[in-house]
């Protein structure tokens, strides 16, 4: 296909999308960013972010622990974005994605800088704060050990200045509710920031 | 939801008070949300670490839904730690072993055979290799999370019936180092004091052990301790930066092997700041040095102790240490108005463990930091059992039942006369420990073996070097376990078991407390308890070599119910009949006292009505140990009674300093360390199939300091090759202000090949109590490649 072709053929595809359902339509241009569903580390705002990322796939081949992974069609115009989903596979923190994205959708940033989301404890859910039990988890498996998440006379508490939203503890914590929640969860907070 | 109007006005009158207070109980309305209909309710104690807590089954139509603590119990006051919360899921597992097994060659596959087919074979195979090789080529391995009903019984046909001391069990691997220390130190074993001396303690010594992830419901209590006296002092040593240090007031990180230095150093300070208490040594301690116990004086030591200046000794310790730090920790520990030192694995496995517990028991003597309310020398075990079933229970090679030594014939007469067998029957000679049992399985000495509710195959020093005499043809292995483990993979035949609340039996946890738990479900499949397998197998051994001795051991318990008639006649057995006249006298804690306690009673406990008050809180007490009162000689408050020191007194040992056997070289150049993370228990066959604590740590690492990972260029997550001279490991990377500079820490619960640290393990013991050093040996250590995703991994059999 060359350029001309491409170019003659965008008014169709724009009346298509116009034509579409008002319903789906709002599917295809919703952000998948959503609860425990994170931009890897470094991304642009989620509102710049499909039109900057040119959705080579690098950062999702190069992620040793197969946390990320290429949105297909379902995802509407955000599909072939990269996107983790936190209490499957947590972003560990290696920040090689940061190094390959050649788009500067993902800028390079170090691993403190990351703000992926951040962490959010279910007091009514989780164990240590409803009193069920000793659990810690969470701050067991935190990178950043009694600095994200410390312990409050045994119970966890998340230090949102340093907590970057990888989501090890979402990962790790044992409870899961009805809606497939866990009792520490990644809030999106910084997608959508100016 | 049944709660009545009164009940839940109570309930709010507590709530509203514990939080007025801070505190936060452990019922609230989401526990009370769960107790709805059709859910009973089973008392018992939690099957892991040993700790004791007391928890309740739940049980709805015949299936396990959960656990939960019991507010009452003296040992956790309804607090659980998740592995306690979780461990009921691993009960319904479909891993689980429901039919016997069998296979003639190791390397055929098993088959499923009945009950008659496989009692047949064992007895068989293990009659053929005493009338073919003698007594002594037969052997039991057993375990410290075996009820004590069941190593008692397994332990009376070996000596009893087959006349061999090849008794021998896990908790040599744990524990034998601190009964050393205790009999060596204080002429008795097991602590003086418990758990209740957290609460009255102002200074907490913890050495070589980190409370925080191996018991984590002691460690709130230490916490609990701490946040509500900020005044109290924890003292935390410890090679490695651990969770337990973050409450530390002071955290000594010494190079490991020099914790005898430590120690001594600590007394040299007591010594030359004269903290000692004069009026308690001269009354109640002697001063002992060497192999044939010498009497030495107070001078003496105290020139032996000269040499381990606080100066020099912080040289030798290296890490963060300073000599101020020393006299610091020295001047807290001896002038604390209590003081209670914990410690475990750190201590015990070392090549030279029973002289660090005495070091630790030196320091409380000196002082006087012993006896009286809030002060204690406190080793902590690692299995529900050790102390009430292996070490109280005759577990081990070289004793019987109640605390007696094999080696003396009157000793051995009482226990052959409380089994109504002829005199002489049970063999003079101790049997082979644990190393030297291996040894001859390796060596072919051992033609059969019972390997009960343990996994040796990986939890053996240089299991490699052991494995190769497990996978001998002409040894016979039998595994009793609930699920496929490394050693099942060994075995030649395999017999399912009941798993805790599927059986009835006693727990005996750190402070001498014995617990019951009772059968609340039954087993799945054709798993049966292991003391109806005992009996039968008994029974057909006694057929096949027409001994009527064997048929003799088991005559007491035949025809009896085994889900709870037949534990409670062992039971009682053993406590009337064998614990009578013995320091751990159990008499009192029968059965129906037993289920009428919270918790349960803690020895000496010489009768019913003793026994309900919860038993003895401090022993050597008068007033409080009914045993010394019994046998006071004087006027003076304490009376020590124990039968290895003939001088009634408490001794205070010489010992040096002693490096560990595996040394650091240029070849080998990092100190090996192995441990346990907080989700998972030893060698993670339960844990390990409780999908969320799988999920929090689904495999082992390698803990490596920052520094030395940035000079060996190893970033966090590459995979890292750590190997010794037995063998080698490829792990995954930590890099984390954890282990001191020089000093890597592997957790060895894993029971994938490549990620089995015992592999790289040293088999070097101690020459006293035959402890191996797991903690210490030389590795070296290298980057092999970036990340790689990994994957949990559990033997399926």
């Amino acid at each position: 296909m060359n350029r001309r072709k491409f170019l003659r053929r965008v008014p169709a595809w724009a009346a298509i999308l116009l034509a579409w359902p008002v319903s789906l339509r709002a599917g295809i241009l919703a952000s998948p960013v959503a609860t425990n569903r994170l931009r890897p580390p470094g991304a642009v705002p989620e509102d710049l972010f499909a039109g900057r990322c040119i959705r080579c796939g690098r950062c999702v081949e190069v992620c040793p622990y197969h946390a990320i992974t290429l949105l297909d069609i379902r995802a509407g115009v955000f599909a072939g974005t990269p996107l983790i989903a936190v209490e499957q596979i947590p972003c560990t923190l290696c920040m090689k994605c940061v190094q390959v994205c050649p788009t500067g959708t993902l800028a390079r940033i170090g691993q403190e800088q990351t703000r992926m989301g951040l962490a959010v404890i279910n007091r009514f859910t989780c164990l240590a704060w409803s009193g069920k039990t000793l659990c810690r988890t969470c701050y067991d498996k935190c990178p950043f050990k009694n600095r994200a998440i410390v312990l409050d006379r045994l119970k966890p508490v998340i230090r949102e200045d340093t907590c970057t939203g990888c989501g090890l503890c979402t990962h790790a914590c044992p409870v899961t509710d009805d809606l497939g929640l866990k009792a520490v969860n990644i809030e999106p907070i910084y997608a959508h920031a100016e | 939801m049944a709660q009545t109007r009164r009940d839940f006005l109570k309930k709010t009158a507590a709530l509203s008070a514990a939080s007025y207070v801070g505190v936060h109980l452990p019922f609230d309305g989401t526990a009370l949300a769960g107790t709805e209909e059709g859910i009973t309710w089973h008392p018992g104690t939690c099957r892991l670490c040993g700790s004791g807590c007391r928890l309740e089954l739940g049980v709805k139509k015949g299936e396990p839904v959960g656990l939960r603590g019991i507010p009452g119990a003296r040992t956790n006051f309804g607090y659980l730690c998740m592995k306690g919360m979780l461990f009921w899921k691993c009960m319904r597992h479909p891993d689980r072993l429901t039919t016997p097994l069998y296979r003639e060659k190791k390397t055929d596959p098993f088959r499923k055979i009945s009950w008659d087919q496989a009692l047949d074979i064992a007895a068989a195979r293990f009659a053929d290799a005493v009338r073919q090789h003698g007594n002594d080529s037969v052997a039991y391995y057993g375990s410290g999370q075996a009820l004590t009903e069941e190593t008692y019984l397994f332990q009376k046909i070996m000596r009893g019936g087959l006349q061999t001391n090849n008794v021998e069990g896990n908790p040599r691997l744990c524990m034998a180092s601190a009964v050393g220390g205790y009999l060596t130190s204080f002429g008795a074993d097991e602590p003086i004091g418990g758990y209740a001396d957290m609460e009255k303690a102002t200074c907490f010594f913890i050495i070589g052990s980190n409370t925080a992830e191996a018991h984590p419901v002691l460690f709130r209590r230490i916490m609990r301790r701490k946040l509500d006296n900020p005044e109290v002092k924890v003292i935390n040593a410890d090679p490695r930066l651990s969770q337990t240090s973050r409450i530390a007031d002071k955290h000594l990180q010494f190079r490991p092997g020099t914790d005898l230095a430590l120690l001594n150093g600590m007394a040299n300070v007591i010594m030359e700041e004269k903290l000692y208490d004069q009026n308690f040594l001269s009354t109640y301690a002697t001063f002992r040095q060497g192999k044939e116990k010498k009497e030495v004086s107070l001078d003496d030591y105290r020139k032996f102790v000269a040499g381990y200046t606080p100066e020099k000794v912080a040289g030798i310790c290296g890490g963060n240490i300073t000599a101020d730090d020393i006299r610091q920790v020295a001047r807290w520990f001896a002038t604390a108005t209590g003081t209670v030192s914990l410690w475990t694995m750190g201590i015990n496995q070392r090549k030279r463990g029973v002289w660090a517990n005495n070091l630790i028991h030196n320091l409380h003597i000196l002082t006087g930091q012993l006896l009286k309310e809030g002060a204690d020398s406190l080793s902590l075990t690692g299995q529900p059992n050790a102390c009430g079933g292996v070490r109280e229970g005759g577990g081990l090679c070289h004793i019987l039942p109640g605390h007696r030594l094999v080696k003396k014939e009157k000793l051995r007469n009482q226990v052959e006369d409380a089994w109504g067998i002829p005199r002489g029957r049970i063999p003079p000679k101790p049997g082979y420990h644990t190393m030297a049992m291996f040894s001859a399985v390796n060596d072919g000495r051992i033609k059969a073996i019972w390997i009960n509710c343990t996994s040796p195959a990986q939890s053996l020093p240089n299991c490699d070097h052991y494995n190769k005499g497990l996978a001998r043809e002409d040894v016979f292995i039998v595994c009793t376990d609930i699920f496929p483990t490394r050693t099942t993979e060994y075995a030649n035949l395999v017999l399912p078991t009941a798993f805790h609340f599927e059986k009835t039996g006693v727990y005996g946890c750190t402070e001498r407390r014995s617990q019951l738990t009772r059968k609340a479900i039954d087993p799945p499949g054709d798993a049966r308890p292991e003391v109806w397998i005992v009996r039968e197998w008994a029974a057909r051994l006694a057929d096949r070599m027409k001994d009527p001795v064997i048929s003799q051991c088991i005559k007491p318990f035949s025809g009896l119910d085994a889900s709870y008639d037949l534990p409670r006649a062992i039971w009682t057995e053993y406590t009337q009949k064998v614990t009578k006249g013995r320091d751990n006298d159990l008499r009192g804690a029968t059965y129906e006292v037993l289920a009428r306690m919270a918790d349960g009673v803690q020895w000496p406990a010489l009768d019913e009505k003793y026994a309900l008050t919860g038993g003895t809180t401090k022993k050597f007490v008068k007033g409080k140990d009914p045993l010394a009162t019994i046998h006071s000689q004087n006027d003076l408050p304490y009376q020590f009674y124990g039968p290895a020191h003939p001088d009634r007194k408490l001794w205070v040992w010489l010992r040096p300093q002693a490096d560990p056997e595996e040394m650091p070289d240029a070849g080998y150049p990092f100190y090996l360390s192995t441990g346990r993370i907080i989700d998972h228990w030893h060698t993670m066959s339960m844990t390990g199939r409780v999908p969320e604590l799988l999920r929090a740590n689904p495999y082992a690492y390698v803990e490596i300091n920052p520094r030395d990972a940035r000079r060996l260029g190893i970033s966090p997550g590459d995979m890292v090759e750590v190997r010794s001279r037995r063998g080698v490991n490829l792990l995954p990377a930590k890099v984390y202000e954890g282990p001191v500079e020089g000093m890597v820490f592997v957790y060895w619960h894993d029971q994938e090949e490549s990620r089995m640290i015992n592999k790289v393990t040293k088999d070097a013991f101690d020459p006293g109590s035959k402890e191996p050093e797991f903690k210490i040996c030389a590795a070296t250590v290298r980057r092999v490649s970036g990340p790689r995703p990994l994957k949990p991994f559990l033997v399926r059999g």
